[in-house]
């Protein structure tokens, strides 16, 4: 179980954010109105992540504690925007939210898992898994965009919650 | 201090989660406040469909025109007629149901014919290129201290588009716009320039005015202006039974230039409440105030969208919005910027819905008791519903001989309405079904509604809102024997 939780759990959220990114950015791209307000929700996301980077790095170690949430946290945004049909005059204001709350997630996860001891394995499947999904997706032609993020959203979420269920096995375990 | 030590200080700044914390919330609040507001698309376009600003009816068409210099529009028409083809005349496309385009057609687009020719600041009036809008004729006579007499309540629209409508506006002393005219440059649909006054015995002014660029291309006009007056504005609450009485007094005092009036439509106080704005003379006129530029349309929309929610936040928003008017109560404002009110805040851009506009016209006398049977046919709550109502405003359109197609045919309240439905066939059906049944409560109180806007309406009931059409029509007959100027609202009513 150790090994689930420390090597394929963040393979699956790291390869599956590469993955999503170009499906998420045409989302964002329709809600952007302007290709400078494009830019910005980027930047948004990148000062977040910046953030949670450093989150990560000034709080107590092990942070394990947090990364089922972190990646609940991830899931949750991605099925929303799956969801998100009509709302549109506010549609950039929460596509903002979204960023900033992506971003600080993804700087957190970033800085734990460049951490593990896992990570430099991890780079090398990294690029040949998302290689070949994303060709396998490519060839999908049935499900729109949105479905792919809402789907990963769901897989982030279970991990998430399978990861708490994991711990919460440990602990009664070892009392 | 120590230059390392400098330097490690530096290093701690940013990547201190407060600091990083801080520039993220300076940031996102920052772009927070630059979102813009989404424009809606709509339009002239040659390659792909052209619209206008509802885009409900696109439609191909062949070549877009723009207005160069008289010459080369006169050339136009003149080989329109020996080719057989047909024009449509467009300015800035606000209106709704297809006036300014025909399906695999020439579109004159007028935009760029938009010349002020003359101002003569002791007859107050200007000449002034039809493809001009109010906006840019407010920016030449501001400094005269002149205002107009006539327009709609905002500056968007071209004085060509506005007199092939005959509009109206807030005032309620200069009766209706095509009034104001004293003197026009035409281009025949025979390819003739003509100079024409309101005397001039062959009546084109007549036709041309609401004729819906259906009689030839306003080219200039000479528009009889007045003072920018500066205005206290006064407001009031009133119960929607109280309305008659109220503007009888206002009309016989003089003091008040303009005026309008909002009804509720939230579901507390639907058509039971309303307040009234009037601008009062002040006795001083204005050469120095600004012209004001759009503000808080943000804000503004987000109010709108709330309210657009229906339900409880529509009380909401009409309880704001009293309290907004309220809050104007005494201020003082030129004529100039009462006649140029915000449009931004109105763009509605939900995929798969619309925002239309509807008006219509109820004789002075009858307004009490057709709101009351209005109140029968529409339900107060529209939040589960697809057709909602948004806004109701009223105004005063004073009666009208100056022109055929006629919507004031006496004094009448205009009943502005804005409304929102969905675009699948069976959305649309049920907005048309709604509107043909308010359309004949309308005509049963002697009432009419106006042409600019989609036509929801059915051919019998232009006809009877409208009953000189025919003699519009022998008229178009006569002066455009071969068709050339034709529009989508022509080939749906005629
Ligand atoms: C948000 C909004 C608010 C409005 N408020 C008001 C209001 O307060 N009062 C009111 O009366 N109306 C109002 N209207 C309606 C508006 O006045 C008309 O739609 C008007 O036609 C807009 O002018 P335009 O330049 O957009 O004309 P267009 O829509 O481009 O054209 C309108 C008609 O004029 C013809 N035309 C245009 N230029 C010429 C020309 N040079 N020569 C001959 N024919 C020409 C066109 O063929 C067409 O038939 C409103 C519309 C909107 C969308």
């Amino acid at each position: 179980m150790k090994i689930i939780s420390e090597r394929y759990v963040p393979l699956v959220v790291s390869v599956g954010q590469v993955v999503i990114f170009p499906y998420y950015i045409l989302w964002l791209k329709e809600v952007s109105l302007t290709l400078t307000l494009f830019t910005w929700f980027f930047a948004a996301f990148s000062f977040s992540a910046a953030l949670g980077y450093r989150l990560f790095q000034v709080g107590k170690k092990p942070a394990d504690s947090f990364i089922p949430y972190i990646y609940m946290g991830m899931g949750c945004v991605y099925i929303l925007v799956g969801y998100i049909t009509s709302t549109f005059e506010v549609l950039p204001y929460i596509a903002l939210f979204f960023q900033v709350i992506l971003g600080l997630l993804q700087g957190y996860h970033h800085a734990w898992h460049i951490e593990q001891k896992s990570f430099r394995l991890h780079a090398i499947n990294h690029y040949l898994l998302v290689g070949i999904i994303m060709i396998g997706l490519s060839s999908v032609k049935i499900i729109s965009p949105i479905s792919f993020i809402s789907t990963f959203g769901a897989i982030l979420f279970i991990c998430g919650m399978g990861l708490l269920i994991k711990k919460s096995k440990d602990s009664s375990v070892s009392n | 201090m120590e230059p390392s030590q400098l330097k490690s200080n530096k290093q701690v700044i940013h990547k201190n989660p407060w600091f990083l914390g801080i520039l993220l919330c300076i940031f996102v609040v920052s772009v927070l406040a630059s979102i813009p507001i989404e424009k809606r698309k709509y339009g002239l376009s040659q390659s792909n469909l052209t619209t206008d600003y509802t885009g409900l009816l696109p439609e191909r068409i062949k070549k877009i025109v723009k207005a160069g210099d008289r010459s080369e529009i006169q050339e136009m028409v003149k080989e329109a007629n020996e080719m057989g083809y047909h024009i449509s005349i467009a300015g800035l496309q606000h209106s709704q149901g297809g006036h300014t385009y025909y399906k695999d057609n020439v579109v004159l687009d007028m935009k760029t014919f938009n010349k002020v020719l003359e101002i003569d600041k002791q007859n107050q009036t200007i000449k002034v290129e039809s493809g001009a809008s109010w906006e840019e004729v407010q920016e030449a006579i501001q400094p005269y201290g002149l205002a107009l007499k006539v327009t709609q309540s905002q500056s968007i629209f071209t004085i060509g588009g506005s007199l092939s409508v005959n509009a109206h506006g807030r005032d309620i002393r200069f009766g209706p716009m095509a009034g104001t005219v004293r003197e026009m440059t035409i281009l025949t649909p025979t390819g003739e320039i003509k100079t024409v006054t309101r005397n001039d015995s062959e009546e084109w002014m007549k036709y041309v005015f609401g004729g819906y660029g259906l009689f030839g291309v306003i080219l200039d006009v000479t528009l009889e202006l007045t003072e920018n007056d500066v205005y206290t504005i006064h407001t009031e609450e009133l119960k929607t039974n109280e309305y008659e009485d109220y503007f009888a007094n206002l009309i016989r005092n003089d003091d008040t230039s303009m005026h309008y009036a909002r009804v509720s439509v939230a579901p507390n106080s639907f058509l039971d409440e309303m307040y009234v704005i009037d601008y009062i003379k002040t006795g001083k006129v204005d050469h120095k105030t600004p012209l004001k530029k759009e503000r808080g349309a943000r804000i503004g929309k987000l109010a709108l969208d709330i309210g657009r929610q229906g339900g409880s936040l529509e009380d909401l928003f009409w309880e704001n919005q009293k309290l907004l008017i309220k809050s104007l109560d005494g201020d003082e404002v030129t004529r100039n910027n009462a006649m140029r009110g915000n449009s931004a805040f109105m763009e509605f851009t939900k995929p798969g819905r619309v925002e239309v506009l509807q008006e219509f016209f109820i004789p002075v006398e009858h307004y009490e008791e057709y709101m009351s049977d209005l109140k029968r046919i529409l339900p107060p709550n529209d939040k589960n519903d697809d057709f909602k109502i948004h806004n109701i405003t009223v105004r005063y359109a004073a009666k009208d001989d100056y022109t055929y197609l006629n919507y004031a045919k006496e004094d009448m309240f205009g009943l502005v309405i804005l409304i929102q439905h969905g675009l699948k066939e069976k959305e649309i059906h049920n907005a048309k079904t709604i509107i043909q049944e308010w359309t004949d409560l309308t005509l049963k109180h002697g009432g009419g509604y106006y042409l600019p806007y989609y036509h929801y309406q059915s051919k019998e009931q232009f006809r009877k809102s409208y009953p000189s059409w025919e003699m519009f029509q022998e008229e178009k007959l006569i002066r455009d024997p071969n068709g050339v100027f034709q529009n989508i609202f022509y080939d749906y009513y005629f």
